[in-house]
């Protein structure tokens, strides 16, 4: 026993205090959190996890983390400045720590303490020759510290001119984050002081520490340095107790979280429109890059800076959350597509408003119990949707184009009906949401339809993600136009080459991921001119139903932003195929609006037209 | 020396404003885009609240102006500090301009829910002056309507479709058209949708009690959501009546929409100059509304009638006499 206590103390300092008390800290509340988040599992989660864990998934699971939690190759794609950035310090800190492990248990002897590991340069041996192994290694170690101080350096510079990184807005960051970040911009440039000043004084030679030691023992002289470096490495010391101890707490929880979400994700947990313990994983992994910042229209064309996802994860991760954040965003998914941690940032804010708004819908519609206001008799049926029947015109040419088609057609609501029940969803009312959506699906069963129209993207999801509707195959209209024509049921007019472009609806194309076929209709009646960003990329239009809170000062501004975007592109005519861009590019573009529906029943031709 | 002056526009303001200024001793140049002065007095049938034919107007304003030198079917593109360019690429000095150009109809098709170029028999108040014009008001196949709905406050005061203003003059318009269509059709029920009726002027209180009592036509606050068309070729509303507090639904013959007044579509370009300035209702911003209503941040650019504000008739006149006083006093003070 006292043999080994004179080892340890072989490899002790006062200093090492900080950073013991700061790991120790810092493991058990990560470690507490995360238990407690999977204990609180719902069981189906945990069968999935069980499922998957000795299958091909852990695998992918181990090359993702490697892929994103080291080396940040998301990042990398979206911004490849910010992508080194993470990368250097991510990947190189994890470096430092490996090879200084291995650097540390091939020449330190006796039982060697974790602390021994990390200050290294300080407990070794001046004394002893570890031959060429031990040269190069201690020159990797200081390569590889030069890598992650290429990496601070860059953070500094991006805190300073962000627009320099390709970020217009950097996140603005709470207390705890600042602390947090402030301990981490100085850990490695002390730990370059402490370990120059140790090399200096024990006459240890590498390229980068030993260099610099031996420059500042021969200007300071090895008193100074003396009493310098006790002060640099308590210094590190300390300061990497303040960021362990301050990092389940701060945004820097997302360096371990990422790598649970991985797997969970992998595992095929997902987050729903109720909140559960999953969502955890997820709101802890945000690193708040605030990659998501730029995107979002409310913040470049709105003003709107309070709202966007990495406020709104931070808000909810400290309980802060207010109903105007949760409720001012569109949903548009633009952040979603670039998030680096692929964090479901559309469902947390669904289930966030779930959980403040939902009521119990238990009197609610009771009247709509019973009614049948549909026409018709067909196999195919067309819902349109609140929106379509404020848009008479698509109407008109769906009517047109089934005539032409020659297709018995079983109209759901053209005399009015009831809500497909997403604008509630979207909302967080999900219990008077199932009211209206246990009402149409029985109304679909009822009248025997195998296939289900919409012209509406909104209608369009909820159906098809929701509904369950067994045997009944569900069709956005873009898609059964196109596939009349594929079958040679529509005889058309010649293309006439009048040049369009096209608005990509948020819910059709991001939402649904129909990007193919409202273009393979535009070009069989004319000429496509896209806009500079469009598909994933694509602008929201400013009117999108889950945002309850902005005003129509606001909406204006976002949707008057694309009119230039669409003139920019020399069309005659912006097609779109949902009847609320519809609306909302109508207002604030001089260019004639038109739903796809309506350049096409335009051009059929003349005998079967309606 | 001659000072020269431009007006921007021959409508009633600009017309007025020549008028006032060729009495001051000021020979004035309008510029009209379109072949002849007028304005959107051609277009109207009788006016309010007097039911005085819109022609004997116009005929007073063209006589009290016909000094003036007219140039027609030339718009201004842009105005400057020292004249004015035009759409045939010419550019005109002046020492002073006074911009009359107007506001414009607000277009009914951006309601699409109404249905005006869908259905056959949904119509604006600017279609029914023209058949009022014409002598003849019918649907569409010619029949003589039965049941007639005006709806107010189409493209006014609704965010939908930006414009927040209250157009101010469709509300006595819709008023004046139901007692004219009514007189037309005695047998007939009118009804006016609203959401309030504001009866600002001289005289309109009165002929809205007139329309109530004398002529029975039938106000419901509320207004039409959305229409559609029966197999007949008729016209079905959906609307509220927020006094009874009940959803109602009803087939008319004709859906008139009084459509309101936007902002002119010259004012965006006009605006490119240092010293106009757009209201957020696009309409350009007079100097001050008290005391310079007729002023601009320019010294020598004046403002006459509905380029500022939706206004009637009576004001757009007045107001060209206004601008042509502000003119005459920078000219002289020069």
């Amino acid at each position: 026993m006292e043999n080994i206590g004179t080892e340890i103390l072989h490899y002790y300092d006062h200093f090492v205090v900080p950073f013991t008390v700061g790991v120790i800290v810092l493991f058990t509340v990560v470690i507490y959190k995360y238990v407690r988040w999977f204990v609180k599992l719902p069981g189906a989660d945990k069968h999935l996890v069980r499922k998957g864990l000795f299958t091909r998934s852990t695998l992918g699971a181990c090359v993702e983390v490697v892929s994103e939690s080291l080396l940040h190759r998301k990042i990398f794609k979206v911004n490849p400045k910010l992508g080194y950035m993470h990368m250097s310090l991510a990947f190189g800190w994890f470096l430092l720590i490996a090879v200084g492990w291995v650097e540390a248990s091939m020449h330190l002897t006796g039982i060697v303490p974790l602390h021994a590991h990390v200050f290294y340069k300080f407990f070794a041996d001046p004394n002893a020759d570890y031959g060429v192994s031990g040269q190069v290694l201690a020159n990797v170690m200081d390569l590889l510290l030069l890598f992650v101080l290429s990496g601070v350096s860059l953070a500094w510079f991006k805190r300073m001119r962000s627009r320099a990184m390709g970020m217009k807005r950097a996140t603005k960051h709470t207390a705890g984050d600042r602390i947090a970040l402030f301990a981490l911009w100085f850990i490695f440039p002390v730990r370059l002081l402490a370990e120059s000043a140790t090399s200096g004084l024990k006459g240890m030679e590498s390229f980068l520490t030993g260099n610099i030691g031996h420059w500042m023992v021969s200007v300071f002289g090895v008193y100074n340095i003396e009493q310098f470096s006790g002060v640099m490495w308590w210094t590190y010391s300390v300061l990497l107790a303040v960021f362990f101890v301050s990092m389940p707490f701060s945004r820097y929880m997302h360096i371990f979280t990422e790598i649970p979400l991985i797997f969970l994700r992998r595992y095929r947990l997902r987050s729903t429109e109720r909140h559960k313990t999953y969502d955890h994983f997820q709101i802890e992994a945000c690193s708040r890059c605030g990659i998501c910042i730029d995107p979002c229209q409310l913040q470049a064309d709105a003003g709107i800076t309070n709202v966007q996802s990495v406020y709104f994860l931070r808000d909810r991760r400290y309980h802060k959350l207010s109903g105007a954040v949760a409720e001012n965003c569109f949903m548009c998914g633009r952040c979603e597509t670039k998030c680096p941690v692929g964090i479901e940032l559309n469902t947390l804010r669904l289930n966030s408003r779930t959980k403040m708004f939902d009521v119990p819908a238990d009197g609610r519609y009771a009247y709509v119990r019973g009614m049948d206001t549909s026409k018709g008799e067909g196999k195919v049926g067309f819902f349109a949707g609140c929106m379509t029947l404020l848009n008479p015109k698509t109407l008109r040419a769906m009517e047109a184009i089934f005539k032409a088609a020659g297709e018995d057609v079983w109209w759901a609501d053209k005399d009015g009906g009831v809500c497909c029940g997403r604008p509630l969803k979207l909302a967080g009312e999900v219990s008077a949401a199932a009211k209206m959506m246990e009402f149409n699906k029985s109304l679909f069963e009822k009248h025997n339809i195998t296939t289900l129209v919409t012209s509406c993207p909104i209608c369009l999801r909820v159906f098809r993600e929701e509904y369950d509707l067994k045997g009944i195959e569900i069709l956005h209209h873009s898609q059964y136009i196109l596939r009349l024509m594929e079958q040679g049921r529509l005889s058309m007019e010649e293309s006439d080459g009048r040049l369009f472009t096209y608005h990509d609806p948020c819910e059709l194309g991001r939402g649904s991921g129909i990007y193919d076929e409202p273009r393979a209709v535009i070009n069989a009646v004319g000429r496509l001119a896209e806009v500079s960003q469009n598909r994933e990329e694509a602008f929201c239009c400013g009117s999108g139903l889950a945002n309850i809170s902005i005003d129509d000062r606001g909406q204006n501004k976002i949707s008057a932003a694309l009119a230039d975007r669409f003139a920019e592109t020399g069309a005659e005519e912006v097609v779109t195929a949902c009847p609320l861009c519809k609306k909302a590019i109508a207002r604030n573009t001089p260019l004639p609006v038109a739903d796809i529906a309506e350049i096409v029943s335009a051009r059929l031709g003349g005998r079967q037209q309606a | 020396m001659t000072k020269k002056v431009i007006i921007i526009g021959g409508g009633p303001a600009g017309m007025q404003t020549a008028a006032s200024l060729l009495d001051l001793g000021i020979k004035p140049v309008i510029i009209e885009k379109s072949d002849r002065i007028g304005g959107k007095l051609n277009d109207w049938h009788q006016l309010f609240p007097t039911f005085t034919p819109a022609h004997e107007v116009l005929a007073k304003l063209k006589g009290s102006m016909k000094d003036a030198r007219v140039i027609t079917g030339t718009a201004v593109e842009s105005i400057g500090k020292d004249g004015v360019s035009l759409s045939d690429g010419s550019t005109m000095e002046a020492d002073a301009v006074v911009v009359a150009s107007g506001f414009n109809l607000f277009r009914a098709e951006l309601k699409e829910e109404l249905g005006y170029t869908i259905y056959d028999n949904v119509y604006t108040t600017v279609d029914i002056e023209h058949m009022l014009n014409d002598g003849k008001v019918a649907m569409k196949d010619g029949r003589t309507p039965q049941r007639i709905a005006f709806l107010h406050c189409v493209g006014s005061r609704d965010e939908k479709v930006n414009q927040r203003h209250c157009s101010k003059v469709c509300c006595v318009t819709g008023v004046k058209q139901a007692m004219e269509l009514k007189a037309m059709f005695p047998q007939s029920e009118v009804y006016n949708f609203y959401m309030d009726i504001r009866m600002f002027g001289p005289g309109y209180e009165e002929m809205y009690r007139r329309a109530q009592e004398e002529f029975n036509i039938h106000f419901v606050r509320g207004r039409i959501s959305e229409a559609s068309e029966t197999i007949d070729r008729r016209v079905q509303i959906k609307a509220e009546d927020t006094l009874i507090g009940r959803p109602l639904k009803m087939t008319v013959d004709m859906l008139i929409l009084i459509v309101g007044m936007t902002a002119g579509e010259s004012n965006r370009r006009f605006a490119e100059t240092k010293g106009v300035e757009l209201q957020p209702s696009g309409f350009v911003a007079p100097a001050d509304s008290f005391t310079l209503n007729t002023c601009s941040g320019v010294p020598n650019i004046f403002y006459a009638g509905t380029v500022t504000a939706p206004k009637n008739l009576g004001e757009s006149i007045n107001e060209g006499v206004a601008a042509a006083q502000q003119v005459a006093r920078y000219l002289n003070r020069r």
